[in-house]
């Protein structure tokens, strides 16, 4: 089941390389010149609308723990992109590459997701935002 | 693990992968292998039912995969004052507008009888009906975030003129602005069963001093169903403060 879902998010990838979300204007939360790449641990997930939004812990340098908070497309639009519910799992290992909210919390916009299995995906958030136009 | 910040490489991935394919190009290419004569209702118009893969337009003034737009807007002075938009309205999840729903990610369903065409729109699970009995605008229409539309068939080609507006909302995710006096003009042409062309021209002189178009690609999705939608179950974005 897992490597079915894996596979399904991977085609999603190419097929869906799409700007996904129109709930809000991308630079009205996030800032494009702050791009940014967490690796973490996955501690919970919320499918819900109007955007799916994940949880993970990073270990910064210090060896202290930072809690962020990703946002992705909805799940709607994830869904029809291969994604499922359980696509991620607290627990899970990733990469996350994305951009930085602006009020300087730590909330990103997330883009791609890099998950365990070495796949990289789509994770279909609004794209109003660099790289869209 | 460390916390790596990226600078330029996340960008660059994005653009690469972001021009090598999109929404409807798989489905675009699969539809047209496909793709049969136009259904057609009892009355012989063509039928444009169905749920519909559109381009997600979040500028109308660009172009990208299965749409087209005009690169340099013809802005008045007032236009030029008001494109940066302070509020986003559509992240407090007020109604998006037409054109926004027009342009909107997710899939539309068409649904016609002979006298009205309902366009029901999975993004803020919303609709909007075209009256096509041959009625015209109402006299004094209350300004509206959708206005009120008519339809009217020239041949195979039904062309939808929408007045009526009120002046809270923007064109595009963009924000290209506009007036209580914008006046949209479509035309929705079914070339073959699995697509329709679209056009949709914004004619509004209080912020443009000519009209201007934007062309794009319906793709048929037989397999999809318009599905639920929330702007508010779990708006963080709104109810954290990350958006003013």
């Amino acid at each position: 089941m897992r490597n079915r879902s894996t596979l399904l998010m991977a085609g999603a990838l190419l097929w869906s390389a799409i700007p996904v979300l129109a709930h809000h204007s991308f630079a009205s939360e996030f800032d494009s010149n702050k791009s940014i790449t967490l690796k973490g641990v996955v501690t919970k997930v919320e499918w819900l609308n109007p955007h799916a939004w994940f949880y993970i812990d990073v270990k910064d340098d210090s060896g202290g723990v930072q809690h962020w908070q990703c946002e992705s497309g909805p799940p709607n639009i994830l869904a029809r992109n291969g994604w499922r519910k359980d696509s991620l799992k607290p627990g899970d290992e990733v990469t996350v590459y994305g951009f930085r909210a602006k009020d300087g919390t730590t909330t990103a916009n997330a883009r791609e997701v890099l998950l365990p299995s070495g796949k990289k995906v789509f994770s279909g958030s609004n794209d109003d935002g660099p790289g869209a136009k | 693990m460390r916390l790596l910040f990226g600078l330029t490489v996340i960008g660059s991935v994005w653009l690469t992968i972001s021009g090598a394919a999109g929404q409807s190009g798989g489905a675009s290419a699969q539809a047209k292998a496909q793709a049969g004569p136009v259904p057609r209702m009892a009355d012989g118009k063509p039928d444009l039912s169905g749920v519909w893969q559109r381009p997600f337009v979040q500028d109308m003034s660009k172009s990208g995969r299965d749409q087209q737009g005009e690169a340099n807007l013809p802005y008045t002075d007032w236009a030029k004052q008001h494109l940066i938009e302070e509020f986003d309205y559509s992240a407090h999840c007020l109604p998006l507008g037409y054109t926004r729903g027009m342009n909107s990610p997710m899939p539309i369903e068409i649904v016609q009888r002979p006298d009205r065409v309902v366009i029901l729109y999975e993004m803020n699970n919303t609709f909007h009906i075209v009256y096509t009995d041959g009625r015209e605008h109402p006299k004094d229409l209350e300004p509206s975030w959708f206005g009120h539309s008519i339809g009217k068939w020239d041949g195979d080609t039904l062309m939808v003129d929408t007045v009526g507006f009120n002046d809270k909302t923007r064109v595009d995710t963009e924000g290209h602005p506009h007036t209580e006096g914008l006046h949209v003009v479509e035309h929705f042409k079914r070339t073959d069963a699995n697509h329709i062309a679209y056009d949709v021209t914004i004619a509004d002189p209080g912020a443009y001093t000519r009209p201007w178009k934007n062309v794009r690609t319906f793709t048929l999705r037989p397999d999809w169903e318009i599905a639920e939608y929330s702007c508010e179950e779990n708006n963080k974005e709104v109810n954290e403060g990350h958006i003013k």
